[in-house]
């Protein structure tokens, strides 16, 4: 069913364990883990399951756990059972365990299988031995360090962050949920080796943190970065005005060596918490365009609660993923019904209005970019100054110098015109035949390279681009017929 | 057609009076009601007009201080987190974003009259919830959490474009900001693992952290596995054959193949080709082991008939609580398969009544409603015929006029400004009458400014002409005129609740306690608005309230002090007053608007003589300077101690006249008493019924009578008999001139059956 159409084939591993969809929060709670069996029928049936690496994680261990947690936040979460939450009254409440996040059977199983799932990939992104990890239980954003929050308990992305820590000097951690990536946050809010990005409906709305003055604490100053939105948002001014510009500019001046994307898909259209106006063409784009950056990928679930464009989405971002097109039309599963009344794979958004003016967005894109440009051009310790790396960094400064110079005064600097030339030049980045047959480069090898590829870069990826456009028109002609 | 659908979540206009602005609410639900009507449950936007003055004053004044302290500071665009920090004692939480004060050189790059504009288009978020008709919906707005990096006058140049950056709490009365925060300290962040540098990274201990279920690593193509599939199906159709147990379930071939195609088969299937290395053959093999083919069964599958019914029946009774389910129907299961079943079960047929039953209950949650176009004819809209000019624009003309502001003012708008009023809830330009518009007491200060100018201009109103007139209590600063105005209005249209004063805002549980509480505590004059009236009577919006009885209790509060500027117009006005018929009518309203015409225009006639007290004739007086030897003139000697008169105490009275005056009394109680059972019990005429001032209602009257004990003498306080017309008439026609004599010298003589009248004596 999946044909492979795309330019640049990736290893991909997905790690899915049997038994996650059979958690259950409780009685009208909106998070539901089935989504995950019902992603995982979509991507068998899509014929998406024979492409890639499937593995089944190992729980996670508590002291595997408390590399972030503290050790009595998970020995409580360990003990504590539907049965016996009485005697736990006092903790349920210092850990907020109780009314958003219910104890339910399993509920250490379920976060050990999340998490397990996630810190595997990161272990095998940091072996080398894939290109992207996909691990759809995980992403649960919310969980801080001793304290449950948002339906989440164990914070799966923190944890896997941690373990690529170990092996990359700078992660990026990218948040398209419609909430707020609280948790991350604020577990790498002072450092900066680890740059958070979040991209969330503000104002009104769970968790209620995510301002755009909110940057980053310490060291961590400026590494911590808040696209507040607004009810509305749609797939073009989405990826186009919010996603594209600003990933481009962060991976510009940050230069991860590992990324990891939280693809919660409650910013979906139709979504029973979200408010965003996305399609999973809209949503899958920021996918795509993260994989482009042929940089370890991280991909990671998260919210999503309307469960039938949940599976949809992340079945359609594990083919984005793997670099193959898939049909339009649902193969019959065990959930088909599920998908009525059109069983198609593609969602069109809703006529609810986008309170996103343009003018909102290039502002806060501007004050964005103003941040960003107070980052040292690849910043954090280098533990060995190679020569390269030396050039390097004077390249940096002399790219920042003329930066500085060619905008003088500050008004000229943050123009909207400015802002979007280096939109334009910064697709640079992305994908090229030379790389991805596996072979990634150490980071320290990696990032001159980039240079280079920046300085002639722009016409692989026109080709690549006219490659694609083809393909999304046939999409829409699907969906219409 | 687009315009008029309102969905759940659009912020909309809410119409609940005809002369107040609209509120501003957020669609939550909508619910159809067995009777058809459509009701929005919604949440609340507070205007700026709606909140205490001094929790928005205290709101605008920290901000500036957090500005200043900010200013010096941090220069950067970054914003200091301490100082966030800091207020978290204050009612006002991080103000740092009450966006009035937020920008200073923004605001100053706005002219006044745009300054004026932004704060109608400032709201309050509150977390409070209502339940309006949908059919007060009046247009639909939007509301925006205000960002930093916009500019104000992005709002003032869009229509229905409010912004909020404040949270405001009713029921605790503060304002916060509607933010989280990100917490720092060792106990939130996470401990950063040090890099290991490639060339110093030991072989670590493999742990295992996954099973490799499945590779794409093999020499099969697509088709060998699609192929192996299909083998793999029908190995399950065939085992579902021999199967006795599915074959009962399975009665037709289609059916045991459709349920050897389900997905449990084909993972099953991809599994035994990971297992087998991705050699078929073997693959092959496994899936017919010695023991007969293999057959891999989901839950759905596995389930009885019967299992299914108790689920049915089970999900019926607890809902989805599938804890309950399991113990007390089907025990024998595991929580995982109920659950797994539950997914499964709800692709099948029998789902679908349950569907059908959330359908019905979906047709009385409404996604959307379609409200057409509001043209009712607006009774605000004002039909009088007058010069005065628009309050707002001070056009004076227009199409169509709407009064504006309390009734007595007869103030107006235009066709132009009076949407403005509704949807923003204020003037488009900045007037002395904004603080009569809005309850924004805090202008107490503003208005008394104002009040000179206003005076000045050609426009000078009379109320400023009242100004001055000196509070009942000496002790407390009379309020402005406009403030006053304003807090006789709020008084007027609200029920009971806190007082809205500045620095007050004590919970009264009667309105009656309000005013009075505003009267003693903070100069409220309510004769400020009908000063003009010559009659001692309440003043017209006390009377509003239902009730005809007096708010404040006449004889303990109330206090009519005539200015002299009063007393110059009723003389002034005599004509239009007519003071001999508004002593005899002391409920008929007095037409201000022309009093204040008439005082605009004409000259002032003349001072008032005050009264004086008596001192003598200054002649009299004068003759005696330097004349000591005179003899001092009656007048002028202070009454000798002796001479005061002093109440004779009768030290015994007499038996028999106490007694006569005891009888006395008791004989008007009974007749009265007589007289009114009289009243209540034969069924009288509604025309012909008595009107007492303190209640209109006969019953209490008569719970007064009861109280009211003669032998004390303690009078029941503000009784009257009040002659209705048709009294006049019965007494006209009923009773001869004799009998009217009579009565009138022995009122409680004579008994007087009103059922009867001829029959009297």
């Amino acid at each position: 069913m999946a044909t492979n159409i795309q330019h640049s084939k990736k290893r991909v591993c997905y790690y899915y364990d049997g038994d996650i969809g059979n958690y259950y929060y409780g009685q009208g709670h909106p998070m539901k883990p089935h989504r995950m069996r019902m992603t995982h029928n979509l991507i068998l049936n899509y014929g998406l399951y024979r492409r890639m690496e499937i593995y089944r994680p190992h729980k996670a261990t508590q002291e595997e756990m408390t590399k972030y947690h503290s050790d009595e936040y998970i020995r409580f979460l360990r003990s504590i059972r539907p049965d016996n939450m009485s005697e736990y009254n006092k903790f349920m409440q210092k850990f907020n365990v109780g009314e958003d996040c219910p104890v339910f059977d399993g509920l250490y199983e379920f976060c050990q299988l999340s998490t397990g799932g996630s810190v595997a990939g990161a272990v095998k992104l940091n072996k080398q031995a894939t290109d992207i990890a996909v691990n759809w239980s995980g992403g649960l954003h919310h969980a801080k360090k001793s304290e449950a929050s948002g339906f989440c308990y164990v914070n799966d992305i923190v944890l896997a962050i941690l373990e690529l820590l170990k092996y990359h000097q700078r992660v990026l951690y990218i948040d398209i949920d419609v909430h707020h990536g609280d948790g991350v946050e604020e577990a790498f809010y002072t450092t900066d080796r680890v740059m958070t990005v979040s991209f969330h409906k503000y104002g009104e709305y769970f968790p209620g943190t995510g301002d755009l003055r909110d940057i980053g604490a310490g060291k961590g100053k400026y590494y911590a970065v808040n696209f507040p939105l607004r009810d509305g948002i749609d797939d073009e001014q989405y990826t186009e005005a919010v996603f594209k510009p600003l990933m481009t500019k962060v991976m510009e001046m940050y230069q991860p060596s590992a990324v990891v994307l939280q693809c919660g898909a409650d910013s979906l259209s139709g979504d029973r918490l979200g408010c965003f106006n996305l399609t999973l063409k809209g949503h899958g784009r920021c996918v795509e365009f993260m994989r482009k950056f042929n940089v370890p990928l991280l991909q990671l679930g998260g919210g999503g609660y309307t469960i039938r464009n949940v599976s949809r989405c992340w079945t359609y971002e594990t083919a984005v993923a793997l670099g193959v097109e898939i049909a339009n039309e649902l193969p019959y599963n065990d959930y088909f019904e599920y998908f009525g009344p059109d069983f198609k794979l593609h969602i069109s958004p809703s006529n609810m209005a986008n309170q996103n003016s343009p003018e909102y967005v290039d502002k806060i894109r501007t004050r964005l970019f103003e941040n960003l440009r107070m980052l040292p051009h690849a910043p954090s310790v280098q533990m060995q100054t190679t020569p390269e790396d030396a050039i390097d960094t004077d390249k940096a400064k002399a790219e920042d110098d003329e930066a500085a110079d060619s905008g003088k005064n500050d008004e000229q600097r943050i123009s909207i015109r400015h802002s979007e030339k280096r939109v334009a030049n910064e697709e640079e980045f992305s994908d090229s035949e030379d790389e991805g047959s596996g072979q990634r480069r150490d980071m320290r090898t990696h990032k001159p390279k980039r240079h280079k590829k920046g300085s002639q870069g722009g016409d692989t990826e026109d080709t690549s681009d006219a490659k694609t456009e083809p393909d999304t028109k046939e999409e829409k002609a699907d969906a219409k017929a | 057609m687009a315009a008029n659908m309102y969905r759940v979540g659009d912020y909309v206009y809410f119409e609940t009076s005809s002369s107040t602005p609209y509120q501003i609410r957020r669609i939550e639900e909508l619910i159809k009601t067995p009777n058809g009507n459509v009701e929005a449950k919604v949440m609340c936007y507070y205007r700026r007009r709606d909140i205490s003055s001094n929790l928005i004053s205290l709101a605008d004044k920290h901000q500036s201080v957090v500005e200043e302290l900010e200013k010096s500071k941090d220069k950067e665009i970054d914003q200091a987190k301490e100082s966030a920090n800091k207020e978290t004692k204050d009612p006002v939480k991080d103000p740092a974003r009450d966006p009035i004060q937020e920008a200073p050189k923004v605001l100053a790059s706005l002219s006044e009259k745009e300054r004026h504009q932004l704060k109608h288009r400032e709201l309050f978020l509150s977390r409070q919830m209502e339940t309006l008709p949908a059919t007060a919906i009046r247009g639909k707005c939007q509301v925006t959490l205000l960002n930093e990096t916009e500019t104000l006058g992005s709002y003032l140049h869009k229509d229905d474009a409010f912004f909020y950056s404040l949270v405001y709490d009713p029921a605790q009365k503060t304002l916060l900001a509607d933010k989280g925060e990100i917490r720092v300290g060792s106990k939130y962040q996470a401990e950063v693992p040090p890099w290991v540098a490639p060339s110093d990274r030991s072989p670590s201990p493999e742990i295992e952290r996954d099973t490799l279920t499945y590779s794409p690593d093999h020499g099969l193509d697509d088709k060998t596995i699609d192929q192996f599939l299909v083998i793999c199906r029908s190995v399950g159709t065939f085992a579902r054959a021999l199967d006795c147990s599915s074959s009962v379930k399975q009665p037709s071939l289609h059916m045991s193949a459709a349920a050897a195609s389900r997905d449990a088969t084909l993972f099953h299937a991809m599994d035994v080709l990971h297992r087998q290395n991705y050699d078929i053959s073997k693959a092959l093999c496994s899936l017919v082991p010695t023991s007969g083919p293999v057959l891999c069964r989901d839950e759905m599958e596995e389930w009885s008939a019967s299992e299914a019914n108790l689920f049915e029946e089970a999900l019926e009774r607890y809902g989805k609580d599938f804890n309950d389910i399991r113990a007390d129907f089907l025990p024998w299961k595991s929580l995982k398969s109920i659950v797994d079943y539950y997914y499964m079960w709800k692709t099948t047929d029998r789902y679908v009544q349950q569907k059908r039953v959330k359908a019905v209950e979906a047709e009385f949650k409404l996604k959307q409603v379609y409200i057409p176009n509001y043209n009712k004819n607006e009774s605000s809209l004002s039909n009088l015929s007058s010069s005065r000019l628009c309050e707002s624009c001070y056009t004076s003309t227009s199409g169509q006029w709407y009064s504006w502001g309390p009734a007595h003012m007869q103030c107006r708008l235009c066709s132009l400004c009076w949407p403005y009023w509704k949807k923003y809830g204020g003037l488009k330009f900045p007037t002395k009458m904004e603080a009569v518009g809005s309850v924004d007491l805090s202008t107490t200060g503003n208005g008394a400014t104002l009040i000179p100018s206003a005076s000045s201009s050609a426009r000078g109103l009379p109320a400023a002409a009242l100004v001055g007139l000196p509070s009942p209590n000496p002790g407390v600063p009379p309020l402005g005129a406009a403030a006053n105005l304003a807090l006789v209005q709020q008084l007027a249209t609200m029920k009971d609740g806190p007082c809205r004063c500045p620095m007050c805002g004590k919970e009264f549980k009667q309105k009656a306690h309000l005013v009075r509480h505003c009267i003693t505590n903070h100069g409220l004059n309510m004769n400020l608005p009908t000063a003009a009236t010559p009659n001692p009577c309440m003043p017209l919006s006390l009377m509003r309230s239902s009730s005809p009885r007096p708010i404040v209790k006449t004889r303990a509060a109330f206090y009519l002090h005539t200015t002299p500027q009063t007393k110059q117009l009723r003389r002034q006005c005599k004509a239009i007053i007519k003071p001999r018929h508004a002593a005899r009518n002391p409920f008929s309203s007095v037409d201000l608007a022309t009093i204040r015409l008439e005082m605009q225009t004409k000259p002032l006639v003349g001072i008032v003589p005050k009264k004086m007290k008596n001192r003598g004739h200054v002649v009299d007086v004068s003759h005696r300077l330097g004349m000591p030897q005179i003899p001092k003139p009656e007048f002028l000697l202070p009454t000798p101690p002796e001479k005061m008169y002093k109440a004779f105490p009768e030290a015994f009275p007499h038996k028999a006249s106490l007694k006569r005056a005891a009888a006395q009394d008791a004989a008007i109680a009974a007749k009265r008493l007589a007289l009114q059972s009289d009243f209540s019990n034969t069924p009288v005429p509604a025309n012909l019924s008595v009107a007492s001032v303190p209640a209109a209602a006969i019953k209490s009257t008569r719970k007064h009578i009861g109280n009211w004990n003669p032998t004390q003498g303690n009078q029941p306080d503000d009784q009257f008999f009040k002659a209705t017309s048709s009294i006049k008439k019965v007494r006209k026609t009923k009773l001869s001139l004799l009998q009217i004599r009579r009565f009138a010298r022995r009122a409680t003589k004579y008994a007087f059956n009103m059922n009867k009248p001829n029959l009297a004596p």
